[in-house]
């Protein structure tokens, strides 16, 4: 098989992985705002808290392996592991967002705030900021393998500096506590909620996958015909 | 205890969940498709 | 020709940005105009019955060291794309280890006479002790500064490559200056606040990993920008 038809086998099975998920996310859609339960002292709103969790995960499940693809493109320059990082920025980029606008839309009714500067929710906007950062350094870069070892190279970086702002934020936040009172993670969920939170992590990570393999194999098919029309072949 | 009146809020961001993601879904489905065409 | 060595190469490096850089000086002018600036904005913003010196110098020092260390972090790689220099720098045989502590090296010294010319204009605009805590705070400038050159020497040399170097560069530095500069205006208040070095500790081994870590990370992964 060529590389061309490689990728749009991938292409195909990435689809079908995204359309299972969506079907899923609906069925996750009926199951949390129908099925399960309303949380007395929190409302409504707390149902937030099914799908902004799921993704919140999702969004630093694919930064996390941007991160240690772009290590090992480092180390074995291997063409492929460039794209699928890349692929996973992407997509981890479009679960932030979700992440980013669903939270404040949870906090508001339940802590009376749209944004706190608290380690987590800090960490995550830095960590969103990298990798738009990321992506617009991929995009100033022309010549592929130019992009390839500098993207690498900021993934790398922002790998090791995710915890460090954590670290920094926690420490300031210690030591100047916010008249607002943090409220914790629910500690322990009943079943109902439980299942319907443990349902919606894994449609999102079945829909991480499917966008991933959908996102590489267009990158992929780029790549071929921008190979083919400068006349190479790889 | 009344629970709090804040059902708004959910609908604001289940909607918002659903367009980023179906929204990025479709944009998926037709930059592949349109790769597809391009060198049929 | 005898052999280059890490040490000749970056000292070479550092000595040819500096040659240039006095004699056009305009970075360095820049960076010493925005200091007087912040200074005199913030000066005459705030209502000082309300807002304390204590409140205000810590930060306000930092704001205009980091952004004089910006312009100077950019000039350094922006004179070598201009001349088609960096190609001439990858043919030597000189190591990139060399090429990247030159560059740190000219950049520490050009951000260091610019810290040094900016921090007597503080003691006139704050009435803070600097000069009785004046070592502690030195030492908590130095480190700083190593850590925001360090990432910022090699963000610079993979952002001269794209068209829109100057907007690029803060972009992708701002996350990364998070734990230096908070842990730098962190320790700066205590330490003109005079606080017991006891609550320093957190902060300056923070800022001391951060150094450590990032400095050799950015020293290996510079290797990864030059070689082709």
């Amino acid at each position: 098989m060529t590389r061309r038809e490689r990728a749009l086998t991938t292409a195909h099975r990435g689809t079908i992985i995204t359309g299972i998920a969506l079907l899923g996310l609906v069925g996750v859609y009926v199951r949390a705002l129908m099925f399960t339960p309303m949380e007395r002292s929190q409302g409504l709103a707390q149902k937030i808290f099914y799908v902004h969790a799921p993704v919140a995960w999702a969004a630093l499940l694919a930064f996390g392996i941007t991160g240690l693809l772009s290590l090992l493109y480092l180390m074995l320059r291997d063409r492929k592991l460039d794209l699928i990082a890349a692929a996973s920025a992407e997509v981890g980029v479009a679960f932030a967002v979700v992440m980013l606008t669903t939270g404040p839309l949870w906090g508001k009714p339940v802590w009376g705030t749209w944004w706190t500067w608290d380690a987590r929710l800090t960490s995550t906007l830095f960590t969103f900021l990298l990798f738009v950062g990321y992506l617009v350094l991929r995009g100033a870069l022309t010549d592929f393998e130019v992009r390839g070892r500098f993207s690498a190279v900021l993934g790398v970086m922002a790998l090791v500096l995710v915890p460090f702002i954590h670290v920094t934020v926690y420490w300031f936040r210690t030591l100047h506590p916010d008249p607002v009172v943090m409220k914790p993670e629910a500690p322990s969920l009943p079943s109902v909620m439980l299942v319907t939170l443990l349902t919606s992590m894994a449609v999102c990570t079945l829909l991480y996958v499917g966008f991933i393999m959908q996102r590489y194999a267009l990158a992929v098919l780029r790549d071929v015909r921008e190979e083919e029309a400068a006349g190479g072949l790889s | 205890m009344d629970s709090p009146d804040n059902g708004a809020y959910m609908v604001a961001a289940y909607i918002v969940t659903a367009v980023v993601v179906l929204g990025y879904a479709v944009m998926l489905y037709l930059r592949i498709r349109k790769e597809k065409r391009r060198n049929t | 020709m005898p052999r280059s060595t890490t040490a000749s190469v970056a000292f070479a490096v550092a000595a040819k940005d500096l040659k240039v850089e006095l004699r056009t000086k305009t970075a360095f002018v820049s960076s010493l105009v925005f200091a007087v600036l912040v200074l005199a904005v913030l000066y005459f913003a705030r209502d000082k019955t309300t807002v304390g010196d204590f409140d205000l110098a810590p930060g306000a020092l930092w704001v205009t060291f980091t952004f004089a260390g910006m312009l100077g972090l950019n000039r350094a790689f922006l004179l070598e794309r201009e001349n088609r220099a960096l190609d001439g720098l990858r043919l030597t045989p000189a190591s990139a280890t060399g090429i990247f502590l030159g560059k740190v090296m000219g950049n520490l010294v050009f951000l260091g006479v610019v810290e040094l010319v900016s921090l007597p204009l503080f003691i006139l605009f704050y009435d803070v002790p600097i000069w009785s805590q004046l070592p502690i705070l030195v030492a908590v400038i130095a480190m700083a500064t190593v850590g925001f050159v360090a990432v910022g020497t090699l963000l610079s040399a993979m952002v001269v490559r794209t068209r829109f170097s100057e907007v690029m560069l803060p972009v992708l530095l701002l996350p990364f200056l998070v734990p230096p500069i908070v842990s730098a205006v962190q320790l700066t208040w205590r330490i003109l606040a005079l606080r017991p070095l006891s609550e320093l500790t957190g902060w300056l081994s923070l800022l001391g990993s951060f150094d450590i870590i990032f400095f050799t990370l950015s020293l290996m992964l510079f290797e990864a920008i030059l070689v082709e």
